[in-house]
């Protein structure tokens, strides 16, 4: 049972220790623009846009279920245009964000670490060495800065999209008249509630990435090994999502709290 | 190819991200890029719950938005309103700052002078920030009206007493206090009994002194009417004269008997004088008569003496024979010659 807790202790510590490892080595592998700049944008395309879709509809599906249940808590002494207002904040400032990272963070994250996963076990990342291709430039830099820039965009998206159907289901299913919801999403909004949503995408995003890469390089054995660092990939990155959104709200909204 | 094409695709999704969020966000903000305004600030000793964007209303309608908060020397904070260009500003006008609902809305208000809510508060903070100074630079006077929120400190404080107050019965309200109350209750109960009891007597003696009170109230009803005759003539002798003749007539017997009165009055004085003087001449009198008496003087010796008393009775007899011879012989007596 010690021994238990202590193999659990050094592998998380291990994890840690490569993981950061593999960050720093990504900083200083950024200098390297020639190898990973045409991988760039592909990365996003697949990271990014590909992902848009599922963004969407998870954000059509959330403005949707946010409007009801606003609606169904406001009793008869809170005006209904604070329908628009719930709507507004919580789409933009966390469930934009946050249901949009652990959709990316299960197709994003487990893709990346499959990918390097095979890679690794397949000894194509050793080949890379061989042929004197920076193995973190090629692979994981590109990766990282798709999700910086692509987790925004598509949270950004799903930020506007969520905020619409929002906006056309207080209309349809609750009464609510377009004026009505307008004056509540007006209410209260800041522009910090956009990049408030938008830094923390880009932290999840980096997040995602990271984890994806160095779950993927730590692969060891065969195609169980791959399965095995996907899922680890998806659920670290899950677990730092929410770790992250937590970070956030306190360096962000507890300074800005009245 | 593929790679133009990603780059393609890449660049048009970020884009049209950037151009989505930031058209949702400008929408939101009712951000209105070309739109002509024009600008007043107003002066405030505290602006309360305002942000930069709260709207602006002037007579309930939406004429601009805050668009500048800012703290100026001397303690003020000045606040910038950005006004739709063709908005006329009222006469005199102030800057109201109040919340628009119960849920932290809060709006600027622009309004004439005269129309300000009366307000102790408002008022002097109204005249602490016109000042000269001020009026001369175009800002105006501003205040912020009362705050819901303040009346949710109150209410909160009151019903933090009601807690309190009912934190306190409950500790009170032990099992002693609940066997006190119930025995009360009971006590209560008989009391009552023996009041319903009490009631009805005394209702049976209000019967009796109601009757006795009815057949007093007759005789009053009786007495009354014959006082209002009594009124009645007495009112119809006032409207005859009669009682002024009476009172005339008893002023004239007043006057005559205060006449006689001082008459009296006088006759007694003289009475007086009178029964001095007799006193007086008594006194002389009376020493006349002692004197008399004790045969002093010509009267005391003619009194006394009786040798007198006959030689004046023989002398009148003498003296009346005398006047009989004259009257005989008068020519004995009395010769009358002429030449």
């Amino acid at each position: 049972m010690i021994a238990l807790v202590g193999r659990i202790f050094r592998e998380a510590l291990e994890g840690l220790g490569s993981a950061g490892r593999m960050c720093v080595e990504a900083v200083r592998s950024s200098r390297d623009l020639r190898t990973w700049g045409p991988l760039a944008t592909d990365q996003m395309r697949k990271l990014g846009v590909d992902s848009i879709p599922i963004g969407v509809l998870i954000a059509v599906f959330m403005g949707i279920v946010l409007a009801l249940l606003a609606s169904y808590s406001f009793t008869n002494s809170v005006p209904r245009y604070l329908v628009g207002t719930l709507v507004q904040k919580t789409v933009m400032m966390e469930l934009a964000p946050v249901l949009t990272g652990l959709a990316l963070a299960g197709r994003v994250g487990a893709s990346i670490a499959a990918e390097i996963g095979t890679m690794r076990v397949t000894e194509q990342v050793d080949a890379l060495e061989t042929l004197a291709y920076d193995p973190i430039a090629y692979l994981v830099v590109p990766r990282i800065l798709a999700g910086l820039v692509m987790f925004p965009v598509v949270v950004g998206v799903a930020m506007m999209v969520g905020l619409g159907a929002g906006w056309v289901a207080s209309m349809g299913l609750l009464d609510l008249s377009s004026a009505q919801f307008l004056k509540g999403a007006r209410l209260f909004f800041d522009d910090f509630d956009v990049r408030y949503g938008l830094v923390k995408a880009a932290s999840f995003g980096v997040a995602v990435t990271a984890v994806g890469c160095a779950c993927g390089l730590q692969t060891r054995g065969g195609a169980e090994g791959v399965g095995a660092a996907a899922t680890r990939a998806v659920v670290t990155s899950a677990v730092l999502i929410l770790v992250l959104d937590a970070f956030w709200a306190v360096v962000w909204l507890l300074g800005r709290a009245v | 190819m593929k790679q133009r094409s990603n780059d393609f695709v890449l660049g048009a999704v970020i884009l049209g991200a950037i151009v989505l969020i930031v058209g949702v966000s400008m929408f939101l903000r009712e951000s209105e890029i070309g739109t002509k305004r024009h600008r007043v600030t107003a002066r405030f000793g505290d602006v309360g719950q305002v942000q930069v964007g709260n709207t602006v209303v002037i007579r309930g309608v939406k004429a601009g938005k805050v668009e500048s908060i800012e703290l100026t020397e001397g303690g003020w904070v000045h606040v910038r309103l950005a006004l739709d260009e063709d908005i006329e500003l009222p006469r005199d006008p102030v800057v109201l700052l109040g919340a628009s609902s119960l849920f932290g809305e809060w709006q600027a208000i622009v309004m004439e002078r005269q129309s300000v809510p009366k307000n102790r508060d408002v008022e002097a903070a109204l005249a602490a920030t016109r000042t000269a100074a001020a009026t001369r630079d175009g800002v105006l006077a501003g205040a912020v009206l009362p705050d819901v929120a303040q009346l949710t400190t109150v209410a909160g404080g009151i019903a933090g007493d009601v807690a309190s107050v009912a934190e306190r019965f409950q500790v009170a309200f032990s099992d002693t206090a609940a066997r006190e109350l119930r025995a009360s209750i009971r006590s209560v109960a008989q009391l009552s009994a023996d009041l319903a009891r009490t009631v009805r007597v005394q209702s049976k003696n209000l019967d009796t002194v109601s009757v006795d009170v009815r057949a007093g109230a007759a005789d009053l009803s009786r007495a009354a009417d014959a006082f209002l005759k009594t009124v009645a003539r007495l009112d119809t002798a006032t409207s005859a004269g009669e009682v002024r003749r009476i009172v005339q007539e008893s002023e004239r017997a007043a006057t005559q008997v205060r006449e006689a009165g001082a008459r009296l009055n006088q006759i007694t004085q003289s009475l007086e004088k009178t029964e001095a003087h007799l006193r007086s001449v008594m006194a002389r009198a009376d020493s006349v008569l002692v004197k008399v008496d004790q045969g002093q003087g010509t009267l005391g010796l003619l009194v006394n003496d009786p040798r007198l008393y006959q030689n004046t009775d023989s002398l009148l007899r003498e003296l009346r024979d005398l006047i009989a011879d004259v009257k005989k012989q008068p020519k004995r007596y009395f010769g009358f010659k002429i030449f």
